[in-house]
């Protein structure tokens, strides 16, 4: 239990430290790293609870994908870093409250399950009876169905309206036809002349 | 304390003895892979390839490796100095810690987690990062560019490589790559592979790890036409070394992918006697080694594709077709009632 | 493997056939092309008439399905046909006007769908997960309904402005909800309702959750004090979007305040009372008084309808029976009066350019006798004055209010309405008494005039049979309340 105990605490240190790096790092580019990092870290914890599915489905599309779309938009952007910080301390007050309301009323949550408030807790599966990916898919094509299907819609309605956006018809643009290309037969391309010696085509 | 002993020590040591013995032999392997690159190209092109050094040129890695080791780390003034300097060591563990789950036989692996598959393409997908790290650090354009397009790209063809894993996970029932090797024995030999049952996605497969491995025809972070070197074009010494064998690394991890998801693994190629003698993972080397020299000759034959092509080619033609076949495979499986399990 | 049977699918036949609907239509849209608009918009219109039959022909007993993630009532059944209109009625008035705009594209009816299809989904949610989802899939197709003139500014600043607070209220929401879940346990509304019940006044916990629910359901509805976006949306988004903005998403909207908030916590009414009541009030002051000095017809009706979303909670803070049956008929009502009312204002157009001044309308009754005299009804609905089916609206909420014991929010809803009605029949007097400026461009179009004709005889002749709406609204409200 000891390497667990151990293991748990360095995963949530680097994540809280991290975490705070993210927001507190000078360059929006090590943000983004420490970020990941923070994932990664996540994962860990998620491993350590025995739900390896969801650790390893938070690196694969949160750090595999997600992140990396991020960091791209974010090396490409120019931008002052410097004036963008000028607000961080005029608007530390309001966001420190904000965030302290959030803790107290976690804390709230957490006291109410922790002195019984009467809580029905969803018993989880027993992790030797069933892998959990087994248990996940169990949950997710049959109690849940509805909204997993519903939510396949949303991304289907996100992936629509970033085409309309901004997808733009360019004119006097020669696009490449690979069917044309294909179907080109030697005949149209290469023309075979014999040319008699001395007297050029 | 003799708990200590026998119940953290030992198991410790067992561990690192177990890693060591993936990881040698793998880097040997790494090495002697560039060498043969080097004179499967040479025969393609009708030269002699290295042949000075050693044996028919046999110390030649080795030498190249010393040569590299010997040399100057430059690190250019403008770099964001720990981030170029963490990218390439990225690369480079990311290439070892993902064999931890590869089975070479039954009980023959490190780490038998339930969620392998995962566990693979969660370290391939992260392959991108030692490249967005190194473009980006080197603070120059070519490597930035080199490592734009090298993101686009792998992010791209991930897509249509998650869907083919799908497709093998559906035949097999499981995640664990033990249990997707055992899945394929289906009593007809090699036939019974995933291979043939999954051709479309094979071959889907065969290209898409091309383009995840930033290889030829699909090298365009570092095309050297245009970009120089890509995205180590600052790189010197061992950290171009590091770059270098986290390459090759990868393109046998990904031939050790290719094998497991689609070669039978360790199983022979037919059920009979003289086969059956040779142990399980002569015949997963021998996978590998076919899946890689895969990779050289393609390297051999065909020119570098154009970009544009290249970002069609993974969103035209891949994900539709893999999407539709991975429909495909799980109707059928339902409507005949071949679930596993 | 265990085999899972396929829960039955027919109480959500509606849903799934609009689901099924738009993604064939995306994908005649992408085999056609461009050109494909006009077609797309009919047959996007004939999918929901068709899904208004499927509704209306689900109709029943109340039955729970999809795992208890679904719910169909005569509650739903009401609150789906008024969704469904507002769709079909926004998409008809889109077709012209989309054409003039250069905007007319297939995406737009495709992404009408969906929104419509969320919003199905929220009125027949019957869990906390089944809400939020159905709300993100009608938020994100009207985030981007809101941005669909891409090319000018104030359409792009209304899509982003929708987005941003949009998400915000989504988080803020979710938040809620994940309390409430943290405290009962469960997500579906009947485990909750039991699980909460039997305590005098609610745990500090969940209380705290629907309060954070309430913020992001009012501004769904654009209440007071979160109606912020709406001017800024009303006025930038596309003239046709904005005409579905104001009848579809907000009756659904409430079909969901009105669900959450009766049959989880309907045994507390006492507890969250006071929070609606001061939303009712603020929405109503604000909608009545920040509305006198707008001069832009599409601003204007965005005060008017955080002020109408006002008058509707009247009934919700009523927390009885017959509070939500006249909801039901305030919100029946609202959806013709204001269709009609946009459909003026897609008609407001001089030499190919959209004018939306108030002044615009100078003598209209001399230029467009017709039009001036349907609008002149739809601002006498929105005042409330009898005979029209606005006051009936009123009448019933106030009554309501005044039953639950709730007489200073009344007679706030009167003097407010009071001062409502100046804006309303002002615009009146500047179309039959004021110099008539240059005539609108004609022809008006055959679908435009069948709209103006339906909502107009609708809002007019309310009074000849109210039996039809009341009557189902009555049967509606009544399947809310168990017992």
């Amino acid at each position: 239990m000891i390497v667990q105990a151990l293991a748990f605490y360095a995963f949530s240190a680097v994540a809280i430290a991290s975490a705070v790096m993210v927001i507190s790092s000078r360059n929006p580019v090590h943000s983004v790293f420490y970020l990941i990092l923070a994932f990664f870290n996540a994962a860990g914890l998620f491993v350590l609870l025995g739900a390896e599915f969801l650790a390893m489905i938070l690196v694969v599309v949160y750090v595999g994908a997600v992140a990396v779309l991020f960091l791209f938009v974010v090396m490409m952007l120019d931008v002052n870093f410097v004036e963008l910080r000028q607000g961080f301390l005029q608007y530390l007050p309001i966001g420190a409250t904000v965030g302290a309301i959030l803790l107290v009323e976690l804390v709230f949550i957490f006291s109410a399950w922790a002195f019984g408030g009467g809580t029905l807790a969803a018993p989880a599966p027993d992790p030797t009876e069933i892998a959990n990916t087994h248990a996940l898919g169990n949950l997710l094509y049959t109690r849940y169905v509805f909204a997993f299907q519903a939510a396949g819609l949303v991304l289907l309605v996100a992936m629509i309206g970033a085409i309309v956006l901004t997808l733009r018809q360019r004119v006097g643009v020669r696009r490449q036809k690979i069917a044309r290309q294909v179907s080109r037969a030697r005949a149209e391309a290469v023309e075979v002349v014999k040319v008699p010696t001395g007297q050029g085509v | 304390m003799a708990e200590f002993w026998t119940g953290y020590a030992l198991p410790t040591v067992i561990t690192v003895a177990q890693i060591l013995a993936i990881v040698v032999p793998l880097l040997l392997a790494v090495a002697y892979y560039t060498y043969a690159e080097r004179k499967v190209l040479a025969w393609a092109q009708l030269r002699k390839g290295p042949n000075v050094v050693g044996p028919f040129g046999l110390l030649q890695p080795i030498a190249d490796a010393v040569k590299l080791l010997m040399k100057e780390t430059v690190i250019p003034s403008g770099a964001n100095r720990i981030v170029f300097v963490a990218a390439p060591m990225l690369t480079f563990v990311l290439a070892l810690i993902a064999w931890a789950v590869i089975p070479f036989d039954v009980g023959l692996v490190l780490a038998d987690i339930n969620v392998g598959i995962l566990y693979l393409f969660a370290i391939s997908s992260l392959g991108v990062y030692g490249v967005i790290m190194a473009g980006w650090a080197s603070n120059s354009k070519y490597a930035f560019l080199g490592a734009l397009r090298s993101a686009a790209q792998m992010v791209s063809y991930e897509v249509s490589i998650g869907f083919v894993i799908v497709c093998v996970l559906l035949l097999a029932g499981s995640l664990n790559l033990t249990q997707i090797v055992v899945a394929q024995d289906r009593g007809w030999g090699f036939l019974g592979w995933n291979w043939l049952p999954l051709l479309p996605m094979f071959v889907v497969f065969l290209v898409s790890m091309l383009a995840e491995t930033n290889r030829a025809p699909f090298d365009l972070p570092e095309g050297e036409s245009e970009l120089v070197a890509g995205f180590f074009v600052e790189y010197s010494s061992m950290s171009f070394a590091l770059f270098f064998l986290g390459e090759y690394a990868n393109m046998l991890l990904m031939s050790g992918m290719t094998a497991v998801l689609f070669l039978g693994g360790w199983l022979p190629p037919v059920d009979v006697a003289p086969f059956t003698w040779i142990p399980g993972p002569v015949w997963f080397a021998l996978k590998i080694a076919l899946v890689a020299f895969l990779f050289l000759w393609v390297r051999a034959t065909f020119p570098r594709y154009r970009y544009d092509q290249l970002m069609r080619l993974g969103w035209k033609v891949f994900l539709p077709l893999s999407l539709f076949w991975l429909v495909l495979t799980a109707g059928v499986l339902v409507a005949m009632g071949w679930l596993p399990e | 493997m265990p085999s899972f049977p396929l829960p039955p699918l027919s109480p959500a036949l509606p849903e799934i056939f609009l689901a099924a609907a738009s993604m064939a239509l995306l994908l005649f849209g992408v085999f056609r092309g461009e050109r494909a608009a006009r077609e797309a918009s009919w047959l996007a219109a004939l999918a929901l008439v068709v899904a208004v039959v499927l509704v209306l022909g689900g109709g029943g007993p109340r039955q729970l399905a999809l795992y208890g993630m679904f719910v169909t009532d005569a509650f739903a059944v009401f609150m789906k046909v008024l969704v469904l209109l507002g769709g079909i009625f926004a998409i008809v008035m889109s077709i012209r006007w989309n054409e003039q705009a250069r905007i007319a594209r297939f995406e737009f009816p495709v992404l009408v769908l969906l929104a419509t299809t969320g919003m199905m989904m929220m009125v027949s949610a019957a869990d906390l997960i089944s809400l939020y989802i159905g709300l993100e899939l009608q938020s994100l197709s009207l985030y981007v309904l809101a941005g669909f003139k891409r090319d000018t500014v104030r359409s792009a600043e209304a899509g982003l402005k929708y987005f941003v607070l949009g998400a915000l209220a989504s988080g803020m929401m979710l938040y809620g909800c994940s309390m409430v879940y943290g405290f009962a346990g469960a997500t579906d509304f009947a485990t909750l309702a039991a699980t909460l019940s039997g305590g005098e006044t609610l745990a500090i916990g969940p209380l705290v959750g629907i309060v954070f629910v309430v913020v992001g359901l009012a501004f769904k509805v654009s209440a007071v004090p979160f109606h912020m976006w709406t001017p800024d949306v009303y006025e930038g988004a596309p003239t046709p979007v904005t005409a579905f903005f104001s009848v579809a998403p907000k009756v659904a909207a409430i079909a969901l305040f009105l669900r959450v908030m009766i049959e989880p916590f309907g045994g507390y009414v006492a507890d969250w009372r006071q929070v609606i009541w001061l939303i009712s009030v603020a929405s109503m002051v604000l909608g009545s008084v920040a509305a006198i000095n707008q001069s832009n017809f599409k601003r204007l009706m965005a005060y008017s309808s955080i002020g109408h979303i006002g008058y509707a909670l009247i009934g919700l803070a009523a927390g009885s029976k017959e509070g939500v049956e006249s909801v039901l008929i305030y919100m029946a009502i609202y959806v013709f009066m204001n269709v009609g009312t946009f459909a003026v204002i897609l008609l407001m157009r001089r030499n190919g350019e959209d004018v939306e001044a108030i002044d615009d309308l100078q003598g209209l009754a001399q230029t467009h006798p017709a039009l001036a005299l349907s609008l002149a009804i739809f601002m006498f609905a929105m005042a409330g004055i009898p005979p029209l089916s606005g006051f009936f609206g009123k009448l019933y909420v106030f009554m309501a209010a005044i039953n639950a014991e709730l007489y200073v929010l009344a007679v706030i809803g009167v003097v407010t309405s009071v001062v409502g009605a100046y804006y309303y029949i002002r615009i009146v007097k500047l179309m039959y008494f004021d110099a008539p400026k240059p005539a609108f461009d004609r022809p008006f179009g055959a679908e435009m005039s069948a709209v103006l004709a339906v909502t107009a005889v609708v809002t007019l002749f309310f009074f000849i049979a109210p039996s039809v709406v009341v009557d189902s609204a009555a049967a509606a409200a009544a399947s809310l309340f168990p017992g």
